[in-house]
């Protein structure tokens, strides 16, 4: 009983990382009708920034949980700013066109790949425990960093869905999800709505970036490996649904978690793959597909 | 659109470029010409998969079940050169069509990120597998001892024959239902073509060539490790036929050709691949959408305007 509260509570910190990365995707395909391999290197810059600022601004006096929350911002900053000129110079041009900006994407990754690695190397950074200490949950241990984790994950997701369904702004991008050229006829901007949503989802992945860095050991080629995951969830729960991507998420880190602990790592990735086929066998457009 | 394959060209091309192989000796150049070879192949299978609106992530998958058959069939049961070679393009078609005849029921995005997700899946499964001698791959894949001088010129032999056949392929009456799928699939179905059968038909001639690319592969490098057949190497693939243009056949060529070759340039000057494809990705999509053969037709369609 206790290890299957430990494996759920586990579950639950993975996916709450999986549902910020799949939300921005999401987003990104509701309103823009693009899939973007990029989105993780937002994530990975962010990552990157916290990794190297917190260790040398605590060197230098800071106390360490106001040098996370600088690094953090500095991180979000930079990643904000990357993903602006991204679509600026890039994405703008590609909308509505899946294989152009996919393409276009590929060539983000390679590129920011081999600059990231030239810039930072290869090597793992470790960030220093911004807090210590281990919370007791019915009988499973989880680190106090890992529950903020948790904690910030829900308020941000609990704050997109609140915006996304209460807001006017997340009405207009709804809108232009469901049917950008109607959308166009009662007035919302449609060139802006596009900005938005994709700066919103270059928030959450660096967000994400910014809060998976204390508790995971940052390099280079971390985004990689939750995107592929981002992306499974997304598509198990439908392309450009919000609930899809929470349920895709926490799917996705369930079958990982227990996957993991009763077999081994190689047969949940698999299993992962044997359940999205299986998705898209019964549901070709995933299980809440709402397009 | 002329229906003549345009044979005279294709066959003093093929000649001339086959020629130049005998006249290499220098080892370096050979490698870089057998890759040149192989990625073109690889390339004009992706490309074939295009034609009904796929991106197919999962060529960089056939590519490497390709290899790994060959590697099997010539290690482990010593099997022939030629019918290991010959295996490896049928294994890689028949899982593609098993695999395609699941996930062609999707498009778009939802197949491009599956195919995506199948190739990394795939290369798991080489690197927990044993007998494939897991992370660290398999070595000593050797063509026969009479062959080896001979290499290069039968690899472009291979790639060559392959390409003309999926060039053929294209420009019959089935290219013509592959392009009308790409169109519009719900007319195609209107006059009672079976649309799943016939896409999985064209990605598995698609996996086929790849396959045999991936066999290809094996022998020319004898060594093949799970870490070459990411997705990266369908990537690469893509950036050949972006920058060669995918609107001819001709792009896929002229992107390998000349990607591959500016690209070990640059390995040897100590830059960086990734940011040298990257690069080449993104200016090529952003400045000239339609490749190197687009921007050779717009000239000379300009050209002729002026002449009128």
């Amino acid at each position: 009983m206790q290890t299957a509260i430990q494996l759920i509570v586990t579950s639950l910190q993975i996916g709450a990382v999986y549902i910020l990365f799949s939300l921005g995707l999401t987003l990104i395909f509701g309103v823009m009708r693009i899939v973007n391999f990029a989105h993780g290197h937002l994530f990975t810059i962010s990552a990157l920034m916290v990794a190297y600022s917190v260790p040398w601004l605590a060197g230098n006096g800071f106390p360490v949980l106001l040098a996370y929350l600088t690094g953090a911002a500095i991180g979000i900053a930079v990643a904000l700013v990357i993903g602006f000129l991204i679509y600026v110079f890039g994405f703008r041009y590609f909308q509505r066109d899946m294989v152009g900006s996919f393409i276009l994407s590929i060539g983000l990754v390679l590129l920011l790949d081999g600059v990231l690695l030239k810039l930072f190397g290869g090597a793992v950074r470790p960030v220093p425990e911004v807090l210590s200490g281990t919370v007791n949950i019915l009988g499973a241990t989880v680190t106090t960093q890992r529950l903020a984790l948790c904690f910030a994950a829900v308020v941000i997701t609990g704050m997109l869905y609140l915006a996304l369904t209460r807001t006017r702004l997340g009405k207009a991008l709804r809108a232009v999800s469901i049917d950008h050229e109607a959308a166009m006829l009662q007035g919302v901007p449609y060139n802006r709505m596009a900005m938005i949503g994709f700066m919103i989802a270059a928030g959450l992945a660096a967000v994400a970036g910014a809060l998976i860095a204390p508790v995971s050991i940052v390099s280079p080629a971390i985004g990689a490996d939750y995107l592929i995951k981002g992306f499974i969830a997304v598509i198990v729960g439908g392309l450009g649904s919000v609930p899809g991507a929470i349920l895709g998420g926490l799917f996705v880190a369930a079958i990982e978690t227990f996957g993991g602990f009763y077999f081994d790592p190689t047969a949940a990735t698999i299993a992962i793959f044997v359940l999205v086929i299986v998705v898209l066998l019964v549901r070709p457009k995933g299980l809440l597909d709402n397009g | 659109m002329d229906d003549k394959l345009g044979l005279p060209y294709w066959a003093i091309g093929t000649a001339l470029a086959l020629g130049s192989t005998l006249l290499i000796g220098d080892p370096y150049i050979v490698s870089v010409v057998n890759l040149i070879s192989i990625a073109a192949l690889t390339a004009v299978s992706l490309r074939f998969v295009m034609l009904i609106g796929e991106l197919n992530f999962a060529t960089a998958a056939f590519v490497g079940i390709g290899a790994y058959t060959a590697g099997a069939a010539v290690t482990i049961l010593d099997w022939p050169f030629l019918v290991a070679i010959l295996l490896a393009g049928v294994v890689a078609a028949a899982v593609s069509a098993l695999f395609g005849f699941v996930t062609l029921k999707t498009k778009g995005p939802y197949f491009l990120l599956i195919s995506f997700a199948f190739t990394e899946a795939v290369r798991i499964v080489y690197s927990k597998s044993m007998f494939l001698g897991g992370n660290s791959g398999m070595v000593g894949i050797f063509p026969p001892l009479a062959l080896d001088p001979w290499m290069p010129t039968f690899i472009m032999a291979v790639s060559a024959a392959l390409i003309f056949a999926l060039y053929a392929a294209e420009r019959s009456d089935f290219g013509k239902i592959l392009i009308a799928i790409r169109d519009n699939e719900n007319v195609a179905r209107t006059v009672g073509l079976n649309i799943l059968l016939i896409k999985v038909a064209c990605f598995a001639l698609a996996s086929f060539a790849a396959g045999i690319a991936g066999s290809l592969h094996a022998f020319a490098n004898s060594v093949i490790s799970p870490g070459d057949f990411s997705y990266l190497l369908a990537a690469f693939a893509l950036a050949y036929v972006k920058v060669g243009g995918e609107d001819s056949i001709l792009g896929p060529i002229i992107g390998a050709v000349l990607l591959v070759s500016l690209g070990s340039y640059a390995l040897g000057l100590g830059g960086q691949e990734h940011i040298f494809y990257g690069a080449a990705i993104v200016l090529v999509v952003l400045l000239m959408p339609h490749g190197l053969v687009g921007l050779v037709r717009r000239g000379r369609d300009k050209l002729a305007q002026r002449r009128a």
